[in-house]
């Protein structure tokens, strides 16, 4: 016996009894008819089976009482899911093998399924807002993207302003800003990164220097003779470090 | 030839546990034409799924219909779990498939009690119900509940059959086995119950496959189609499953598939008990399906194979929750088989396609 899968494929509104002799001449077996009811329209989704495959065509978003033709000439099974969904959802099916006339089911108000109830709308409401705080933050993420890529076009020694080698300094972390300058013309976003490169930069130098000046002075409160080892060290060390990076710069 | 008349039959009928309505074109007593009608016990329950999330739904989906309330929330679970990409444990599986065929067994032995007393052999549908209620009883010591059992939950079940019950779980079917073997040769062999089902309601092979029926239904008109054979979840593990098959087309072969569907139910029961492997019951679910995402699904019910599908909206509210069940796939086919029958045999036909309005209706 096959194996069990399922696929999701689009079908037009006038195909619905082409696809369906078709599939009956292939071989298909009907599973059924049912209705969704979107912001959009109703989608109408016809599922099949062969050898293992569930295959369901939807038709997207047909108009409130729209008219489609049945397939119960096809397939009879289909009477009982076109007149429920006649009865629930207000489409009409045209020629339909049995037809109740919309007294299928005993409903106390027409097409139920198709009152959009208050927790379906709340429910809309939060998925759209979700969308489109989703599509927002991507945009943004987009655009720092670009205006970082410019930045360090036009500002080679931002890259090398790092701590370590290979780091990029990147211009500020922090993510309001980030998001500010997402939304600003890319001439004043490049001039603002810069400035802020310059002041990240003057404050790495002051940090240099106040590590400096508290070195020395741990250097003066020691044995003279036990500091000049110290500093001999630190020179050798210095001058490791620079052929190193003047051996990688070949 | 006389007039053609129409006899209304139903939604109130001895035969019918639930509300059916046919309109009879007989003539003489020939029956020409059955139109069936239903509608008297919709509830709406997929629009539930608006106001419930889709962890409540699921105590929703297994109230749809007290026969098939195990099938219901498994279906709905695999659906959801579909949705989500949830893998549900390999012990969970099994306890599954132990339940849902300890259903099958329950809902088999309704049926053949309530065919038995459609044909006027009461004293078999008190012993068919005097099994079933054995069965009822591994429900409510396994589970807590006899009926509706809420076992099953997105991403597992919720309780675990510990190695002393299973052993009792296997007991009290092997005491069953013994019983319903002499109710099955005696239903399968008693000549009153011949002359009720054979060449009764006759379907052909390729007039099921036309009409897209299924379930013991179409197996009985020699359609090989079992969900099951697909072998998902526990399924898969089992050294063998070919569906049952009959080639009879006639209330009499429908009559024997079940028949024998029980016994090979208390067989997957009896192998699965013995493979089940250790290990967790469930896995956390978090977050909801997301927005525009859908699944379909399909299950073995008792009664044939149930289609679900299941729409996300990025909430934990699913936005469509659809249940196409057996029975109302099978409609077309029962109007087939009514077609030409005999009055006194409507009762017999309706009753061995074994309907379920409430599920048809939901």
């Amino acid at each position: 016996m096959a194996r069990f899968s399922q696929e999701f494929t689009p079908l037009a509104a006038d195909a619905i009894h082409e696809d369906a002799a078709a599939r009956k001449a292939d071989g298909w077996r009907y599973v059924q008819t049912l209705a969704v009811n979107t912001e959009d329209g109703i989608d109408l989704i016809y599922s099949y089976m062969r050898d293992g495959l569930l295959e369901n065509r939807i038709v997207k978003a047909l108009p409130p009482h729209a008219t489609v033709p049945s397939v119960t000439d096809e397939f009879l099974a289909a009477f009982v899911f076109e007149n429920e969904i006649h009865d629930l959802f207000g489409i009409s099916f045209e020629g339909l093998a049995i037809d109740f006339g919309g007294n299928f089911y005993r409903v106390a108000q027409p097409e139920p399924m198709t009152i959009i109830s208050p927790e379906l709308k709340a429910a809309r409401e939060k998925a759209a807002k979700l969308a489109a705080a989703k599509a927002a933050k991507a945009e943004r993420a987009e655009k720092a993207g670009e205006a970082q890529a410019e930045f360090l076009a036009a500002h080679p020694e931002a890259k090398a302003a790092g701590t370590g080698a290979g780091k990029v300094l990147k211009p500020s972390d922090d993510e309001a800003v980030e998001a500010k300058l997402a939304g600003m013309d890319p001439e004043k976003v490049a001039r603002v990164r810069a400035a802020i490169a310059a002041k990240a930069k003057k404050a790495a130098e002051a940090e240099q220097a106040a590590k400096d000046a508290e070195l020395e002075a741990k250097l003066a409160a020691m044995d003279p003779e036990k500091a000049a080892k110290v500093r001999a060290a630190m020179e050798a060390k210095a001058a490791r470090a620079a052929a190193a990076g003047a051996k990688e710069g070949e | 030839m006389g007039k053609a008349t129409v006899i209304p039959f139903g939604p109130q009928h001895p035969v019918l546990p639930e509300p059916l309505h046919l309109d009879l074109v007989v003539e003489d007593e020939k029956v020409i034409e059955a139109i069936p009608q239903i509608g008297f016990v919709h509830r709406g329950l997929e629009k539930l799924v608006e106001t419930r999330d889709y962890n409540q739904f699921i105590y929703v989906a297994e109230r749809i219909c007290g026969i098939c309330a195990m099938g219901h929330s498994l279906g709905y679970a695999e659906t959801v779990e579909s949705l989500m990409g949830v893998e549900v444990p390999k012990r969970a599986q099994y306890l599954r498939v132990i339940w849902h065929e300890l259903s099958r067994i329950h809902s088999h032995l309704l049926w053949l009690g309530l065919a038995a007393d459609a044909f006027g052999f009461e004293s078999m549908f008190m012993h068919c119900w005097r099994l079933r209620e054995r069965v009822l009883d591994i429900f409510e010591k396994t589970t807590g509940g006899r009926v509706i059992l809420s076992v099953v939950k997105v991403g597992g079940v919720v309780r675990d059959i510990d190695d002393a019950q299973m052993a009792e779980v296997i007991a009290t079917l092997d005491g069953i086995v013994d019983d319903y073997t002499k109710i099955m040769n005696t239903l399968l062999t008693d000549a009153s119950v011949k002359n009720r089902t054979v060449d009764v309601g006759y379907i052909s092979h390729d007039e099921a496959l036309a009409l897209s029926m299924v379930g013991p239904f179409a197996r009985a008109s020699a359609v090989g189609y079992d969900v099951r054979s697909f072998g998902r979840g526990a399924y898969g593990d089992l050294s063998d499953f070919q569906p049952i098959t009959d080639d009879g087309g006639d209330c009499f072969a429908r009559v024997k598939v079940r028949c024998l569907e029980v016994l090979q139910s208390i067989e997957i029961v009896k192998e699965l008990a013995a493979k089940i492997p250790v290990g967790d019951i469930e896995v956390a679910v978090k977050g909801a399906p997301a927005a525009g995402a859908q699944a379909s699904n399909v299950l073995e019910q008792p009664r044939g194979e149930c289609y679900y599908y299941a729409r996300g909206n990025g909430t934990k509210n699913l936005e469509r929750m659809r249940m196409r069940t057996p029975t109302s796939q099978n409609l077309a086919g029962m109007t087939k088989a009514l077609a030409g029958c005999d009055l006194a045999d409507v009762n017999m036909i309706i009753l061995t396609i074994d309907p379920c309005i409430s599920c048809t209706e939901r």
